[in-house]
């Protein structure tokens, strides 16, 4: 019994299907709808953050207007806030890719930490090394490492059949621990009050552009994200990630190896988070900190989310959350609310939106 | 070694009764991935509570409120809407964690949290059983809550093998379909079983602040709400076998805590690994588990 | 015995489709009443609407004298009518004692086990049901397994059970004791509507049988006074067919060569297609047809055999290596299958395809040449949409189903394997579809083709193949296929 039929039916044809512009037909049945729901969230949950505010006894447009202006008010501001969308957009890519094939992967937290340990030894192991060599050695150790975590991750999730949320969650607090452990060991500075790593070697750094203040690894991050949306878009191996996501048994029938893909997009994922771990390290504090990156895994699924899925949509994704992360702190100086409301707001947006966008239906 | 039973109860309680709020959500088909959150909500509300009204029992009571609210939250976007559990679980303890620390520093005006003290309650001994030699103070000189948690404990297990109510969350946990086909709305038993579940979970947490700390900072739960989860799985959904891993989880901790005073060579932060480590090869082992809820996170596949 | 229930005038249409066509139905108690026909007859349906899963558009149903009506499962249960679902509802994980007190009121508050433990043990005994109640479900062979629904449906004081094709996942033993509880509920006074395609079984336990045939009652006998041959008839009876004309396979080479291909639910089953062939593959769905398409295509692993297409052995290749191999599968599940329905029609179209030439071009995928192939492919197959970019979700059936057939077909294989090809499209659809395999046919592909259809199946075989119980009951050449001969091969052996 046929009834899902609805909309174009047997009528008589256009003497030849029209082209539609490129652009317009790629993005459209897919992102149209989803955009307005993310809107619709985003407004929801401001309008919820401004009753909080006002519940506070403070003018929530006041806030709202000291929050933009501490967040993009200066050059420097800008630049404070696209150092924070940095380690958001890499992994947040990741993990955007990794749900649209259906593998629900939140081990970013773990494999940003990683990532930091990375960079942070392959710089200190050879110090002499010079810019900006240095720096993208650094950079390979911290995605190496990112993605060998997520590896873990997969062998256990294929292996022993797993649930794949159960082990990458599991193994974030398990690689904190071993970040801990490193820093109380091997990588650790003699001396200091409190778990770190020795300065690194100035050749690692990530260059900062003048005004801005914003690091080299915003620009890693952007060219990620547009490789991802080509891999995803242009490439045989995202048209499959694409397919698995809504349908496996279509996925089986085209022909995909669902192990296969998991690796492949596990691994990448993986190597994306490392990457955030290291240019933190890198660009941010020049040296491995205990709690670099504490909360960055859950802000990725954050971004991610916002971003429909989608890594070109991703980078404004994060830079919202970026610039309300910046804006924060000078809204609390000014005008007295706290800046935990942004946690707030993402946490509400982020429900609103998981509301309104349920993918498998 | 006594006073090593006494830090792993301790330690164990709060573990516990998020264990317990957990294994609600979770024999009813759903990944409690949200007690951080709700714990900390718990812990807040409870702290807050006692401290404006002067009276503990008032903040318990805020603790099942803060609970069941966050639980209500998860329930709506995850059941009724069926969003992704452990999508949904994550950003409530994000959430939460916003809101506590928002709330705490609103209440005070502005920029500084407001400074609670409370007195962390006391330890009400049984007459008679306390005098036992060796058993007796340990297990019988408990505060209030941790008898609550033992109480649950047995309460829970009761609760699901016992009763027309618990069958019916097990079978919406394995099978909602049968379920439905028996007259059962599964809809409405899982959000029952979040909000009931968050609520436990909220005492939890009430444990930590009235009972422990006798304040609340930002995020104090620390990753214990995740500790409940690896436990209960290692229990393998069992009241009972939750107990049995708090405990050992406790005891892991307290463990810890006195290699750190007697200097042995073993890391501290291996030690820490241990419960997840556990909680990881005990899901290895079991693979796809026969006894994990058969329907766990799989959504609703109709409107209801 | 007196009259349980009476059905009168039942109307039920989906769309443009009359699945009950003014059907009228009786069962007394103490009987056991077999309705008996193919798929698409209608038995199901007008279950459906007795049972209150569905309403009915027209038409009466009285049961114990009262009136029937609008109502839900839980009211036909209250009444007494019980449902025995082929897909037993049963909660595997739990004990037979656990699975009867759900949902059920009686059982307490405060479980009342070892008091329904009890009643079990009695009812288990009065009606010959033998069920342990501690016993786990999932321990529990299939047959087992049913009697649970039957025990739940007798301890809820059921007058009248409905047994929806319940031999379907049964061993032979087990089917026999089937029959002998359902003797057993006869003797206790209970009415039993026994739906089944099967006509030993009918025979053996049935009272009385109604046969349907497209909505409509095509015959009602008692057992004792009709034969085999004539209850086929009256399931299958197409007696104006025109005769076809004979045609020859073009080629005398096998293609596509089974050997032995055994699994669960299947064969062990053996067979050869040559080229410009099509072997039609008839019988009721249920009988192991998609465990035999599915072990070909490449989704199922048998448990041993043989399968080549064109001399290349292909039973431990993927399904990628299949698709190269000339190997071309339509599957009978287009929704989540064939088509992912929120992708594009251009998308859809490179499913199988896309990492080969023309879609892609070294590693990146070429959306000029997809888009142009889709608008060819579009063309030629009359696929009717406004863009290439359409989701496929929003076509209409027939469409949806022209891309999978302009999919596989485009490839030119050597092998086509058809599963429901034509299923649920209308007429005009299920013409193109038919006109395209035999365009394949003409082309020198060795083609199997499925279906529950057994018109759409003598269309377009050269021979024919009737599915029963998971192998061939019989292969016989189109020209000398005798509807009769396979009607009974249709409704399988005897238990």
């Amino acid at each position: 019994m046929d009834v899902g039929a609805s909309g174009v039916t047997d009528a008589a044809p256009p003497t030849a299907p029209a082209r539609l512009p490129a652009l317009a037909a790629w993005r459209f049945h897919v992102g149209d709808q989803l955009a307005w729901r993310i809107a619709a969230a985003i407004a929801l949950s401001t309008v919820s953050a401004a009753l909080l505010v006002a519940l506070s006894g403070r003018n929530p447009a006041a806030a709202f207007a000291a929050m933009a202006a501490g967040a993009a008010g200066s050059p420097h501001q800008l630049g404070v806030a696209l150092n924070r969308a940095t380690p958001y957009l890499l992994a947040g890519g990741g993990v955007a890719v990794c749900f649209r094939a259906g593998v629900i992967n939140i081990g970013a937290e773990g494999q940003i930490a990683l990532g930091g340990v990375g960079a942070a030894a392959v710089s200190l192991h050879w110090p002499d090394t010079p810019s900006p060599a240095a720096a993208m050695v650094a950079l390979v150790g911290a995605a190496a490492l990112g993605a060998a975590w997520a590896a873990v991750a997969t062998a256990i999730h294929l292996g022993r059949r797993v649930h794949e949320v159960l082990a990458t969650l599991l193994l974030n607090f398990i690689a904190l621990l071993l970040v801990q452990q490193t820093l109380a060991g091997p990588l650790g500075q003699t001396g200091a009050g409190f778990l770190q790593s020795p300065e690194l070697p100035a050749a690692a750094w990530l260059g900062k552009a003048p005004d801005l203040g914003a690091h080299a690894g915003v620009v890693v991050a952007v060219v990620a994200a547009a490789a991802l949306s080509l891999i995803l878009w242009l490439t045989p191996f995202g048209f499959a990630l694409r397919v698995a996501g809504r349908s496996r048994r279509a996925a089986a029938y085209a022909g995909f190896s669902m192990n296969g893909l998991t690796w492949g997009v596990m691994l990448l994922a993986g190597a994306l988070a490392g990457l955030a771990g290291g240019v933190e390290v890198l660009g941010m504090h020049h040296r491995l900190i205990e709690g670099f990156s504490t909360g960055f895994g859950f802000k990725a699924v954050t971004v991610a989310l916002l971003g429909a899925l989608e890594p070109l949509a991703v980078i404004p994704a994060a830079l919202f959350v970026g610039l309300l992360e910046a804006g924060s702190l000078s809204m609390q100086r000014q005008i007295g609310v706290p800046s935990a409301l942004v946690a707030v707001i993402e946490g509400m947006t982020m429900l609103f939106v998981l509301a309104a966008t349920v993918r498998r239906a | 070694m006594i006073d090593f039973l006494a830090a792993a109860i301790r330690i164990a309680s709060p573990l516990l009764l998020a264990a317990l709020g957990g294994i609600l959500s979770e024999r009813a088909g759903v990944f409690a991935v949200g007690l951080e959150g709700m714990m900390l909500m718990g812990a807040f509300a409870a702290a807050v509570g006692a401290w404006a009204t002067d009276n503990a029992l008032v903040g318990v009571v805020l603790a099942l409120i803060g609970g069941a609210g966050i639980g209500l939250v998860v329930a709506i976007v995850t059941a009724r809407f069926r969003a992704d559990n452990m999508v949904t679980g994550l950003t409530s303890n994000i959430l939460a964690a916003g809101l506590t620390s928002y709330l705490l520093r609103v209440m005070a005006g502005g920029g500084r949290p407001i400074a609670i003290h409370l007195a962390p309650l006391a330890a009400w001994p049984i007459p008679g059983l306390v005098d036992l030699p060796g058993v007796g103070p340990l297990l019988f000189a408990l505060p209030p809550l941790t008898y609550l948690a033992i109480l649950g404990c047995v309460a829970l297990d009761l609760l699901l093998r016992r009763t027309q109510w618990g069958l019916t969350l097990r079978a919406v946990g394995e099978n909602p379909e049968a379920a439905f086909a028996a007259g059962i709305e599964p809809m409405r038993v899982r959000v029952v079983a979040i909000v009931v579940g968050g609520a436990i979970a909220g005492l939890g947490g009430a444990v930590l602040s009235l009972q422990q700390v006798g304040t609340f900072t930002d995020g104090m739960t620390g990753g214990r709400g995740y500790l409940a989860l690896a436990s209960l799985i290692v229990a393998r959904w069992n009241p009972f076998g939750a107990a049995v891993a708090c405990l050992a989880f406790g005891a892991a901790e307290a463990f810890e805590l006195r290699l750190q005073g007697f200097g042995v060579p073993v890391s501290s932060y291996v030690v820490q690994m241990a419960p997840y480590l556990i909680a990881l090869a005990v899901l290895a082992g079991l693979g796809r588990s026969s006894r994990m809820p058969a329907s766990i996170g799989q959504p609703l596949p109709w409107e209801r | 015995m007196t009259t349980l229930l009476q059905m009168r005038g039942i109307v039920r249409c989906f769309g443009a489709v009359r699945a009950n066509d003014g059907v009228d139905l009786d069962v007394s108690s103490g009987e056991i009443l077999g309705l008996l026909g193919e798929n698409g007859s209608g038995k199901s349906t007008l279950m459906k609407v007795l049972f209150g899963m569905i309403p009915a558009d027209a038409g009466d149903i009285v049961f114990r004298g009262r009136r029937l009506g609008g109502h839900r499962p839980a009211d036909a249960m209250a009444a007494g009518v019980a449902m025995i679902h082929q897909h037993f509802m049963l909660i595997e994980a739990m004990t037979v004692v656990d699975n009867v007190m759900l949902g059920w009121a009686e059982a307490g508050r405060l479980l009342k086990r070892s008091e329904m433990a009890a009643r079990i043990h009695e009812a288990s005994r009065r009606f010959g049901l033998d069920l342990d109640p501690d016993a786990v479900v999932a321990d529990l062979p299939l047959g087992r397994r049913q009697r649970i629904e039957i025990l739940k449906a007798v301890l809820r004081e059921a007058e009248l059970l409905i047994l929806d094709e319940p031999t379907s996942n049964l061993a032979p033993s087990e089917v026999a004791d089937l029959l002998t509880i359902l003797r057993r509920l006869r003797e206790q006074g209970k009415g039993v509507v026994f739906i089944t395609h099967k006509l030993p079984e009918v025979l053996d336990v049935c009272d009385r049988v109604v046969v349907l045939r497209a909505g409509r009652v095509s015959g009602r006998s008692p057992v004792g006074a009709v034969t085999r041959a004539q209850l086929a008839e009256m399931m299958v009876g197409r007696d104006t067919t025109a005769p076809h004309m004979a045609r020859q396979a073009s080629s005398k080479v096998d293609r596509l060569i089974v050997t032995n291909l055994e699994g669960p639910g299947l064969g062990p089953l053996s067979f050869a297609v040559k080229g410009g062939e099509v072997l039609g593959v008839a019988g009721v769905d249920g009988n192991g047809q998609l465990e035999l398409v599915e072990t070909l295509a490449g989704l199922r692993r048998p448990h041993g055999g043989a399968l080549s297409v064109d001399g290349l052995e292909l039973v431990e290749a993927s399904i990628a290596a299949r698709t190269e191999a000339g190997l071309a599968y339509m599957p009978a599940d287009r929704s989540s299958t064939a088509l992912v329905k929120s992708l594009s029609i251009a998308e859809n179209l490179m499913l199988r395809d896309s990492r080969r030439a023309p879609y892609s071009r070294g590693l990146f995928l070429s959306r000029a040449a997809r888009d142009a192939k889709a608008r060819a492919l579009m063309r030629e197959y009359d696929i009717r949409a406004p863009y290439p970019a359409t989701p496929a979700g929003r076509l209409s059936g027939g469409n949806q189903q022209k891309i999978v057939v302009a999919r596989e077909l485009d490839r030119k294989p050597a092998a086509l394997i058809a599963h429901q090809a034509a299923w649920g499209l209308d007429p005009g659809a299920t013409r193109f579809v038919v006109e395209r395999v035999l365009a394949l046919r003409a082309a020198g592909a060795a083609i199997v083709y499925f279906s529950s259809e057994l018109d759409e199946v003598l269309d377009v075989a050269d021979r024919v193949a009737v599915m029963a119980n998971g192998r061939f009951a019989g292969v016989v050449a189109r020209r000398e296929a005798d509807l009769g001969q396979i009607g009974l091969w249709m409704s399988g052996r005897a238990a």
